[in-house]
């Protein structure tokens, strides 16, 4: 039996083993290495995007700008979801981030959860009233960066949406696409189409890409419509008497054995293929998906064409609007009025603008550059139409998105409020929009209390009105 | 009067010191702050506000929470009653000396483990796809003719005039799908713990109970059962934990939603949700101490257990 000295002493020895030494000296010698290793700090303006082709078209721009004002321009990429971890990480614990940051539309609701005073971004409101940019831009693309009245980002674009068709399908059975004026009249000219030549009790293919579950979609549909998920004042109106008319009415599209419309994957290569084919005549396209299209379906050249949205009634609204992205200034800048020269020079552009339009066919927010010839220029993917000035001729009318924290919520709930009316209109029977509306209105009223008991949470709301 | 430490002591606090100092940093003091946000609201550094228990109450009342729980104890379900005896029956089944080839089904099985979690979800998202996905394929192939949806789930209104290829999987089915993909993904994994513990059984008894003329059924409840308890009841406990803890597989299956209806939402993708995309920080620390609640009082449940059967 080993006595409390030895076994002090065989503590000791193992701890004084050319083991324990190694393990000490590496943990020291790592630990001096990290310590002196150079703090990465590059010199000029640090800007986070998360579109690698925007960074295509801003690095000729900013190549441009730094030989003119010599300081030099940093421009990584980040997928949607890792900028935005970054972004709020900085600004929720206060470190600095990046001196510009470029954010899609559903990433900034959190950021306007708190005070006015605690939003990351600078606000822009004075600098762009003084520049005289709410008149230069389309009005409607300055909404979802807007909190409390105060502007947090310039716009990046519009994303107005038409309706993109099977040209050459519709023509080859003779219909004429100018008689369409509203939804009813697209379902009841473009019917025939959906007969079912192969005898397997189904149509050959469906009028509409739409279904019931598509959450973007469902809000072009409903804003199209006058609906709304949150007023100016940042109320939820979910639970509106309009929006429950107008989910009703999409609603009946997919219902019964009158349905027109179908799912199709539009990111998959299935989905692609399905396009291709042709199981699908109609399809809600925002400006951004024009190129994409180009980009994924060569196969398509000549065999596509753009109108306007059909109206929900005589005389409505033609057109909707998906996505979106601005570029704002992180409080953390050192160099704020460095930053806002660059957001000029990269947003209002004319050679970037130009760029947008040709390489992913998004026209620009800025009004003035809407007269440049190259809108009109006759696109060959789509059948010789100036895709541009379409786009341009809906972009006044497209409706406005008020910001809210909770907007992504609200879409969420939308759809939960969709899918559930679905299920007990089928359950039911029911597939006109006359049967679906009383359930329409049961289902978006609970998804209006939802929104509304998770606001009632947020201690700083109101705080600063 | 307190004791001086003595030089044992010393040289163990040596050895324990850098465990200690990292446990402190990285999991100590987050720990208290969690405890510290979940009694607050917060938004950026400079702004929180003490609101007591208000984030407990709002968790108690929030149905997508409650939809979380129950979301998460049907998959939690679904892992222990379906999996575990199927992985179980895997394992006697590859016990068996006479099968031949069984290092090879062995791997087969296990070899799903070698993926990661992420690729799988991304795998899984194809192969439920509607029209193009490889079950609604197969099934197409297998069932078009003699027995549709509709006939198939009579209850299901969601199925009227649907294909087998059409079949909504990630829409109205999604519990389904994800016990069926971690049913691929784990039943090797436990597989492994099983078989590990068949082949410990003392051989002798099982001939014992044989020659008393025991048939297979017995055997199995008198010898195999009692034997395997330990690891089985090890193996439950992982299975409670990991089902409890599941959010990367419907988060990615569903493209980064809970999916419709919030079939998908799981405690900790709520925790996610409520912390990284609503930024509401001090309510995803309430709901990640409900949730640690929950898994020390299993965790003390399967002790309290174990310790009366060993009793």
């Amino acid at each position: 039996m080993t006595t409390r000295h030895e076994r002090i002493g065989a503590l000791w020895t193992a701890a004084l083993s050319p083991g324990a030494w190694v393990i000490a000296l590496l943990a020291i010698g790592s630990g001096i290495a990290v310590l002196a290793m150079p703090v990465r700090d590059e010199p000029g303006l640090e800007v986070w995007i998360f579109a690698f082709e925007h960074g295509q078209m801003y690095e000729p721009v900013a190549d441009e700008w730094t030989a003119e004002t010599g300081t030099e321009v940093n421009v990584r990429v980040f997928g949607i979801p890792a900028l935005a971890r970054r972004v709020m990480g900085g600004f929720f614990s206060g470190i600095e981030t990046a001196d510009l940051i470029e954010c899609e539309r559903q990433m900034v609701g959190p950021m306007f959860a708190g005070p006015v005073e605690s939003v990351g971004f600078t606000d822009l409101t004075e600098r762009i009233e003084a520049e005289g940019l709410m008149g230069r831009i389309n009005a409607p693309s300055f909404t979802p960066w807007m909190s409390r009245g105060r502007v947090f980002g310039l716009p990046h674009d519009v994303h107005p949406v038409l309706l993109g068709y099977r040209s050459d399908i519709v023509e080859a059975a003779g219909i004429d696409m100018s008689e369409i004026e509203t939804w009813d009249d697209f379902q009841r000219v473009l019917r025939p189409l959906m007969a079912d030549t192969d005898g397997d009790g189904r149509p050959d293919r469906y009028l509409l890409s739409f279904w019931e579950n598509h959450l973007e979609n469902l809000e072009v549909l409903l804003l199209q419509g006058g609906g709304s998920m949150f007023d100016m004042d940042g109320v939820c109106t979910l639970g509106s008497e309009r929006n429950a008319e107008i989910l009703a009415e999409v609603l009946s599209w997919c219902m019964g054995d009158d349905r027109f419309c179908t799912e199709i994957n539009e990111w998959s290569n299935a989905g692609h293929m399905q396009t291709i084919e042709g199981y699908a005549i109609g399809y809600l396209m925002p400006d951004w998906m024009c190129g994409i299209w180009m980009r994924q379906m060569p196969q398509l050249e000549g065999t596509v064409k753009l109108m306007p949205l059909p109206a929900f009634e005589p005389g409505g609204r033609r057109t909707s609007v998906r996505g979106g992205s601005m570029m704002g200034i992180p409080k953390t800048t050192d160099q704020p009025d460095v930053a806002w020269e660059l957001i000029r020079e990269l947003y209002l552009s004319r050679d970037v603008a130009r760029e947008l339009y040709e390489s992913n066919g998004i026209i620009s927010p800025v009004t003035e550059l809407w007269d440049d010839p190259m809108y009109d220029e006759p696109s060959a993917f789509f059948s010789g139409q100036a895709v541009g000035r379409a786009y341009i001729g809906e972009a006044p009318n497209v409706p406005p998105r008020p910001a809210s924290p909770y907007y992504r919520s609200a879409q969420l709930r939308l759809q939960d409020a969709a899918v559930i009316t679905g299920e007990r209109a089928r359950a039911a029977g029911m597939s006109t929009p006359e049967e679906i509306l009383p359930l329409a209105r049961e289902a978006l009223a609970d998804a209006q209390a939802s929104i509304e008991r998770q606001m009632a949470r947020n201690v700083f709301i109101g705080e600063d009105e | 009067m307190a004791r001086a430490p003595t030089n044992a002591n010393k040289a163990a606090y040596l050895f324990l010191a850098p465990f200690l100092v990292v446990f402190a940093v990285f999991t100590l003091y987050p720990l208290v702050l969690s405890g510290v946000l979940a009694v607050q609201q917060t938004h950026g550094p400079d702004h929180a506000r003490f609101v007591g228990l208000d984030n407990f109450i709002g968790l108690a009342t929030d149905p997508l929470f409650h939809k979380a729980l129950g979301n998460t104890i049907i998959y939690t379900l679904g892992s222990l009653l379906i999996q575990l005896p199927l992985a179980l029956g895997l394992a006697m089944l590859l016990n068996q000396p006479s099968l031949r080839g069984r290092w090879f089904y062995r791997l087969i099985f296990f070899s799903p483990q070698l993926m990661g979690l992420v690729f799988v979800a991304m795998l899984a998202a194809l192969v439920f796809e509607k029209r193009a996905g490889l079950l609604n394929q197969a099934l197409q192939w297998a069932l078009d003719g003699w027995l549709d949806p509709e006939t198939a789930f009579p209850w299901m209104a969601v199925l009227d005039g649907v294909t087998w290829l059409d079949f909504p999987w990630l829409q109205s089915f999604v519990m389904p799908a994800l016990i069926l993909v971690s049913l691929w993904m784990y039943i090797g994994y436990n597989m492994v713990y099983f078989l590990a513990a068949l082949q410990s059984i003392d051989k002798s008894l099982v001939e014992a109970c044989a020659v008393d003329g025991a048939g297979p059924v017995t055997r199995f409840f008198a010898v195999t059962v009692p034997s395997i308890r330990p690891v089985a009841s090890f193996v439950v406990l992982l299975s409670l934990i990991g089902s409890l803890q599941l959010f990367e597989l419907p988060y990615i299956l569903l493209d980064q939603t809970a999916g419709p209806q919030n079939r998908g939402l799981t405690i900790v993708m709520y925790l996610y949700q409520s912390g990284f995309e609503a930024g509401d920080l001090g309510y995803a620390s309430a709901i990640g101490w409900v949730l640690a609640l929950m898994l020390v009082a299993l965790a003390l449940g399967q002790v309290f257990i174990m310790r009366r059967e060993e009793r």
